[in-house]
Order: structure tokens, then C-alpha cells, then sequence
């Protein structure tokens, strides 16, 4: 059944990109200036003949139909194109920088989820307590702090005054960790030593926000009458808040990890600034910039297909949380 | 293997211009407070000391490609000129100063110039660098594509020997013009023998370029830095002083700013923190400000009046409308006092050629509006026309310019329609589109003039869709006629005399008018030495630069 339920996912994923690729074409196409303005502009380029000659190198000497066919055929095959900015395939730009973004994306998001989820039980449980106010309050800050601010502020005060982390990067840049096992475990080290404060600055504002619905969902949770009938069959407290309560209050939570990974990848790209983070996120503004339109297409594709499968990898994971989806799917 | 060292940098003094320069410029050293060096204080303490690991930065963003044919703008500028050298070099003193070539002698007609390179100078990869790289370089690489309105008079380019290359021109072409080609910005050499049959704009080499300089590329990782390790085939066996280089991008100014409090970070180039920051840094005792090295790539801020438009190409209306700029008030609010009202296209840092004795526009908008009154352009309704403003918003300060000068203009009743736009659009509405009444828009001058200085006055400046050029389509055959003989005046007296009268004529008739002399900076730690020993520091090589323990 869920063999089914995955294959029909995947192919209403056909169109659904195919309509990102035009829909997204169509857009950057309608933008003023294009990738020969600014190259040209940053070459210095007077020469009539030289600009012509690059306008066909870039393929923008034909209509732009032309252009889109040329371009879905060629993702068809699985070729993003070339980036004549870079002097590299498109495949090859993104896939220099999206490592360092998911590593960014999913510890953020592995933040986001503990924190979040732990931030709303403990609001739940303590309803109209002092430590219900205290997580409200700290999530209305978190969510309410622009992500650039917090992350400056992170820096100032845990790099700059203390000392205690890097201002940026992913890596101490020359640094030898040996090999083997030892040496993999001080990369692993090092990266986690980078990444603390961007993964925090990112994954505060997500938890902010899963500790507000954790919190309604847990109060729904709590009215419903498999609970009562858990308290009345002598359970301890935690046990039914643990097995009975915050299992059936994931389901908005999961839903919600689903249909944001598309604007945590959005999010990811602002911290990636602050922190110098070697992900999309410079490629991406640069590229919009420039209008170089294959690697923007290129990384709108993929992050689509990203969100995609995240979305289809939460369909399956609902049918693991709350066997009434599996049925119905049945 | 180590290679002769062959002429010293400091017995390579050129004659002629350069020797004016640089006693020109240290008279100025002497009177301008912003020329002096306090990195160069320091470096007088000690001899450099070999070893450490240099990590440089600059006001900008990654490079697309470490090298990009033409230039690519400043960012492949300051990761391609550590590994690939150009033949000659503008000192921090403004005097040339040997690289690659070690003699550059004219003929007595000034049409013929006798380069004479440097020997056993090897490629990275280990090939002889000889003048066959030159004439490659002259023809396919500085002529077509980085260099061509400057060499438009070039014949023909041969190489008489190994290590001698001879270049034929069909007009004089006068020496310090020719030198300045030399060691112009993008006039950096490529290897032949990699580049030769393949298009050089596209080659993937650009993205691990081999070169003669002082570094060799080692790993660039993407979004992060470039690495480059010391070549230690470099000609001068004493050079580079560090054992690596770190080219790294902090894209926040703010984090930026962090990374050289904590040191994490050596030195950064080209404004990389905004001005406000400056005194907070210095204060530290761990930085020190440097504005020397920014001579031969001086910036501006310019507006620019398109003369296809009904009120704008009138000049009494452009006189008055400058009338009505306070480029102090611009000067300390926008760019927080660091700079210098412009009064021509010649700035007070190109002491070759500048001159103060210029028509000047001081803020009196009394004047301003007398001048529109008496032009037949009356307020009716509060409005005497309307415009459209185009700020080519690259930079920040450019879109605060726009709204002030949509206030300033809209006090003297014009109307003002302000578009401030990304770095694309600007372009196309500017340069290829002419679509503006004035444009706030930005170039860089070197010392020499010509081309990049005067083709935004002259007729043959005017191509469509290429930037920075003559977009206002402003053409006067006086200009032309000056510019022409500015080209091919040899005496170096009488040149400077026509510098003067073409500054005179583009600040009479004002159709592009440079508002502000940026002022640029160079922050570092305490321990880096003699980091501006250029005129144009983000392109050079950093040979010279050492980490005192």
C-alpha cells in the first residue's frame, strides 16, 4: 500500500516540476537585464562583434521558446546546463555549495524540532504556569528576531567576547585533522564547532514557531478521550504524555517540517551571509543578480525537488504516526 | 631551483613620468593628510620575517572565476593578480616598477616600444615564461578583449628574441600611456601554452590558473576562500614572505568586522567595513586604517544627464541643477566624511594630471532656481519639469544619493520620478537602453586617462549596451578634437597642459559630473606589514606583504 502511495507521489512530481521550470523560465525571463549586460559590463566589453559573439555562447540569440524546449529537454536528460560565469556545469556550481546548506538545513531544523517540541510540552503541561508564559515570551522573541540580528549578536558575543566560536566558515581553514578514523572524528569536530551558531540563529526561529503549535496541539491532545481513558486506566503522568499525548500532537508538527523546508532553505540562505557559511546562499544572490539564469533555474529545481521529496518522505511518515492515514491510504 | 632576481625593484626607476609622479605625489604626502600611511610607519620597524599564514579579504563577494578574461570586476581582480602578473606595476610611490618586463624603451617617433622581459621566469607549471607569451597575450588576449580601445593604434606586435618583444603603433603613443597599458589593470599574462586554440573567455583553466606570480593556486573552496601556496620558483627568490595565502569572502560587513577584532582575518581591502565602524576598530589597538593604494583605481560617484532628453541635454539646466547639490552634506551623511567633493574628472589622487583651476558649481539653490528661471523654465503648479532618476543601487550610498537628490531637485521645483535598481537593471536601463534623464551610476579612474577616463566624453565613447562608457550621449567636437591629441601628445608638459583643458571642458559642460572622490580604505592587523606597496592594492600580488611575529 505504501508502495503505491510513493509511486503515485512521484508522478504527480512530473508535472509539478515541469510547471516550477516554466512557471519559473517565464518569471526570470520577465526581469529586466540579462546575464550579457552584466558580463559584458564586468568585462569591460566595447567591441560590437565580441558582444555578439558572446550573446550566441550564451545562447541568447534565440527566442525564447526556443530556449525553454532547449532547456526542459536537457533537464530531462538530467543536464542543468552550463554556467559560462562560473566556466562550470550548472550540476557542478550547486553541487560545490548545497552540501554545506543541507548540513546547515537539517541541523537547524534538528534544533528547531527538540527544542520546539520540547518548549511546547513543557508549555502544555504547565498551562497558564509561570513556565508557560516563560516559553511563549521566549518564542515571541525568537520568532520576532530577524535572523541577521541574532546572528550578529550570537557573533559579537560568543566569538568576539568570548571567544568561544568561529566568526564563519564551515572549517578551520588548513587545519590538518590527520586520517582515519581519528582524523574524520576532528573534521566532524570541527565542522560541529563551525556550525553551532549559524544552526542556532537558523534553527531558534523554526523552534519559536514548532513550540506554538506543539503547544495547541498538546492542549487538543489532552481533551481527547484516549488520554482520558489512559489517565483512567492508572497511567503515570509521563507515560501518558509520552506515549499518548505528544505522539498524536507530532502529526501538525511533521506537517509543518514538510511545508517549511522550502522557506527554511529561504532562511538558510540570509544566515549563510551573517556566518559566511559556504552553502547556496552566495551563489544564489550572485546569480540572481547577474541573471544567470541556468544556475537560478538549476537551484530552483533542485531546492523544488528537495521540497518535493521532503513533502512525500512527511506522507510516509504520517502513515507511520497515526495508522487511521495508513488505512485510509489503503 | 632558484632564479636570478635580475634588476631590483628599486634600480628599475622608469624617467620620464614616473619620476614626476613620484616626487609629485610625496610633495602631496607631505600636505594631505588622507596619503599617509600608517601601515608604512610600521613597517619601517623591521626587516620582513618569513612564514605565517596571511588571510585576506575585501569589501565584496566570491569571484565567479578566479580569472575572467577582460576583468569580471573587482572580485576576480584580487584572486587572479596573486598568481598571473602583468608586465609592469604602479608603485605606492606612483612610480613604475619592473615585473615582468624589466625595460620598456620608446623609439624616438614614439610608435615603436622595445619590451624587454624578464629571464628564467617559469610558469607554475614548471614551462619557461619567454616573449612568445607576450605577443600570444598582446593578440588574442589584451588587444581583443582587456585592452582593445587602448590599443587601437597597435600594427603590429613581434617577439625579437627570446625575451624581447617589439610593438609597432601607427600613431606616437606617449609613454606613460603605454606603461600604464603595461601595468593596467586587466592586462595580466596567461600561458601560451595552455591557452592557445581555446577561447580564453571560456577556458576552465580560468578556474585554476597558472601563472608566473608569486602564488600558486591550491584549493578553492567554493563559497569559502582560495588557498595558495608560496611558489618558491617565484623570480624573486625572496619573495613571497608567508608560507600561505587565504583569499576569503565574509559577504556580512558586520561579521567582517568580527572576524579582524578576533583576528581571524589579516587584512581587507576596499572598504570592507562601513565608514561608521572605522573609528570603533581602530580604537581596538589591533587595527590600523590605511588609505594609500587606491590611486590607479580612484572611485567616484557620478550623475550623468542624458542628452537624448528634453530638459537635461540643455546645459544651463545641468549647471543649475549642480548648483543645487550640497556635496558636503552628501559627503558627511552618506559617506560619514570619508571623502572629497570632485571637481572634475580628474581627482586631487592623480597628481600627474589634476588641477583645481575648473568651473565649480558650489550648493547655492538661489542660483539654481535664477538659472532655470532665466532658462524659460518657470514653476507651474510647484513644478517646473519633471525626470526620471535611475540610482544603479550596486552600492548603498548610491540609493541614499538618489532620495537626496530627489529632495534637492524637488526644492528647485523639478520633479523627480526615482527608480532604484538592482545591478542588471541598471545596466540595461543606463548603458544599453539609455532609458533615464539622470543616472546616478559609478566609475573607477586611474591615473591615466586615457581610455577609461576621457571615452565617457567622447564621441566614440557612445556603444550601445557596453557600461561604463559614454552613455549619456554627450558629443562635442572640441571634446573629440582634445581627446584625440591627449592620445598622441608625447611631451609630457603639453599633455599635462591638455589634461587640464579637457578637465576644464567636462566640468563646463558637465554632461557626466563625478559628485565625490571616495575615499577608499584598507583595514589590518597590527602584525601585517607593508600590505600597500601598490597604487592599486586589491590587484597586486602581495609580494611584498609579511606577518611580523
Amino acid at each position: 500500500m505504501v508502495t503505491r502511495l510513493l509511486l503515485r507521489r512521484v508522478l504527480q512530481a512530473i508535472p509539478l516540476l515541469l510547471g516550477v521550470i516554466v512557471m519559473n523560465f517565464c518569471l526570470i525571463q520577465s526581469v529586466p537585464g540579462t546575464l550579457l549586460d552584466v558580463m559584458t559590463a564586468e568585462q569591460q566589453v566595447t567591441d560590437p562583434a565580441l558582444i555578439e559573439r558572446l550573446r550566441v555562447t550564451y545562447g541568447m540569440d534565440k527566442p525564447l521558446w526556443q530556449q525553454l524546449l532547449h532547456y526542459i529537454n536537457a533537464v530531462g536528460h538530467l543536464d542543468l546546463g552550463y554556467s559560462y560565469r562560473h566556466n562550470l556545469p550548472v550540476f557542478d556550481v550547486i553541487m560545490a555549495h548545497l552540501p554545506a546548506t543541507l548540513v546547515l538545513m537539517l541541523a537547524s531544523l534538528a534544533i528547531a524540532v527538540v527544542v520546539g517540541v520540547a518548549a511546547g510540552v513543557i508549555a502544555a503541561v504547565n498551562v497558564n504556569t509561570w513556565r508557560d508564559t516563560l516559553v511563549s515570551m521566549l518564542a515571541v522573541v525568537c520568532f520576532a528576531a530577524p535572523s541577521f540580528w541574532l546572528g550578529i549578536m550570537l557573533i559579537i558575543l560568543f566569538s568576539v567576547k568570548l571567544g568561544w566560536f568561529p566568526v564563519g566558515g564551515m572549517t578551520t581553514i588548513g587545519m590538518d585533522y590527520g586520517t582515519g578514523v581519528a582524523g574524520a572524528w576532528h573534521a566532524a569536530l570541527d565542522v560541529l564547532h563551525h556550525l553551532a551558531l549559524p544552526a542556532l540563529t537558523l534553527g531558534l526561529f523554526y523552534a519559536a514557531t514548532y513550540a506554538r503549535v506543539m503547544r495547541a496541539s498538546m492542549l487538543e491532545v489532552a481533551r481527547q478521550d484516549h488520554v482520558r481513558t489512559a489517565q483512567a486506566k492508572g497511567l503515570t503522568r509521563r507515560a501518558v504524555i509520552a506515549r499518548h499525548m505528544v505522539r498524536n500532537a507530532m502529526l501538525p508538527v511533521v506537517t509543518l517540517l514538510g511545508l517549511q523546508l522550502g522557506t527554511v532553505l529561504g532562511g538558510s540562505i540570509v544566515v549563510e551571509a551573517v556566518f559566511s557559511w559556504p552553502g547556496i546562499g552566495g551563489v544564489l544572490f550572485d546569480s540572481v543578480m547577474s541573471r544567470n539564469y541556468p544556475v537560478v533555474l538549476g537551484l530552483l529545481v533542485l531546492s523544488s525537488a528537495l521540497v518535493i521529496v521532503a513533502n512525500i518522505a512527511v506522507d510516509l511518515v504520517y502513515t507511520r504516526l497515526d495508522p487511521r492515514i495508513r488505512t485510509h491510504a489503503s | 631551483m632558484r632564479k636570478s632576481r635580475g634588476l631590483s625593484r628599486r634600480q628599475f626607476l622608469y624617467r620620464s613620468a614616473s619620476g614626476a609622479l613620484a616626487a609629485t605625489s610625496a610633495t602631496l604626502a607631505g600636505t594631505a593628510g588622507w596619503l599617509v600611511s600608517p601601515t608604512q610607519a610600521i613597517a619601517a620597524e623591521a626587516a620582513p620575517r618569513r612564514g605565517g599564514t596571511l588571510v585576506a579579504s575585501w569589501g565584496g563577494l566570491e569571484p565567479q572565476a578566479l580569472f575572467v578574461a577582460g576583468g569580471g570586476g573587482s572580485s576576480p581582480f584580487m584572486t587572479s593578480t596573486k598568481i598571473l602578473e602583468r608586465l609592469l606595476k604602479i608603485d605606492e610611490k606612483l612610480a613604475f616598477q619592473p615585473v615582468l618586463a624589466t625595460d620598456v624603451r620608446a623609439s624616438s617617433d614614439f610608435r615603436t616600444y622595445t619590451v624587454a622581459l624578464r629571464q628564467n621566469v617559469l610558469w607554475h607549471d614548471g614551462k619557461p615564461f619567454t616573449a612568445d607569451d607576450v605577443v600570444y597575450n598582446v593578440q588574442e588576449h589584451w588587444k581583443p578583449i582587456s585592452a582593445g580601445v587602448a590599443l587601437k593604434a597597435l600594427k603590429r606586435v613581434s617577439a625579437t628574441d627570446a625575451h624581447t618583444v617589439k610593438l609597432e603603433f601607427s600613431t606616437p603613443v606617449p609613454e606613460f600611456f603605454f606603461k600604464s597599458i603595461l601595468a593596467g589593470q586587466y592586462q595580466v599574462v596567461v600561458p601560451k601554452h595552455l591557452y592557445a586554440g581555446k577561447d580564453i573567455i571560456t577556458n576552465p583553466l580560468n578556474n585554476t590558473p597558472i601563472g608566473t606570480g608569486p602564488w600558486k593556486y591550491g584549493q578553492w573552496v567554493r563559497g569559502s576562500h582560495v588557498a595558495y601556496t608560496r611558489n618558491e620558483q617565484y623570480w624573486n627568490a625572496a619573495q613571497p614572505y608567508p608560507d600561505k595565502l587565504i583569499i576569503r569572502w565574509w559577504s556580512d560587513p558586520a561579521s567582517r568586522s568580527a572576524a579582524l577584532e578576533t583576528g581571524e582575518l589579516g587584512v581587507a581591502f576596499s572598504n570592507p567595513v562601513p565608514g561608521r565602524d572605522i573609528d570603533r576598530l581602530v580604537k581596538t589597538g589591533k587595527i590600523v586604517v590605511d588609505t594609500k593604494g587606491y590611486e590607479n583605481a580612484a572611485w567616484t560617484v557620478t550623475v550623468e544627464f542624458n542628452q537624448r532628453r528634453e530638459h537635461v541635454r540643455r546645459r544651463e539646466v545641468r549647471q543649475a541643477i549642480l548648483h543645487a547639490i550640497d556635496r558636503k552634506f552628501i559627503i558627511d551623511t552618506i559617506y560619514f566624511g570619508r571623502g572629497k567633493p570632485a571637481v572634475s574628472p580628474i581627482f586631487r589622487s592623480n597628481p600627474l594630471f589634476f588641477t583645481d583651476d575648473v568651473p565649480k558649481y558650489p550648493f547655492d539653490p538661489a542660483k539654481a532656481n535664477a538659472l532655470l528661471d532665466a532658462a524659460g523654465l518657470p514653476r507651474k503648479n510647484g513644478s517646473r519639469f519633471s525626470i526620471n532618476l535611475v540610482a544603479a543601487a550596486w552600492f548603498e550610498e548610491n540609493a541614499k544619493l538618489g532620495q537626496y537628490l530627489k529632495q534637492a531637485l524637488q526644492d528647485i521645483g523639478i520633479t523627480v520620478k526615482l527608480d532604484s535598481l538592482d545591478r542588471a537593471t541598471s545596466l540595461k536601463r543606463i548603458y544599453s537602453d539609455y532609458d533615464y534623464d539622470i543616472a546616478v551610476s559609478n566609475f573607477t579612474a586611474p591615473l591615466e586617462l586615457v581610455p577609461v577616463v576621457t571615452q565617457f566624453y567622447t564621441t566614440d565613447g557612445i556603444v550601445k549596451g557596453a557600461a561604463f562608457r559614454n552613455a549619456t550621449g554627450y558629443s562635442n567636437p572640441a571634446m573629440d578634437a582634445l581627446v584625440d591629441r591627449l592620445t598622441v601628445e608625447t611631451d609630457n608638459t603639453k599633455r599635462q597642459k591638455l589634461a587640464h583643458d579637457f578637465a576644464r571642458l567636462a566640468a563646463t559642460d558637465v554632461p557626466l559630473v563625478p559628485l565625490v572622490e571616495m575615499e577608499s580604505f584598507t583595514l589590518s592587523r597590527t602584525n601585517v606589514r607593508r600590505a600597500t606597496t601598490s597604487a592599486n592594492v586589491q590587484g597586486d600580488a602581495l609580494a611584498d606583504v609579511w606577518l611580523a611575529s
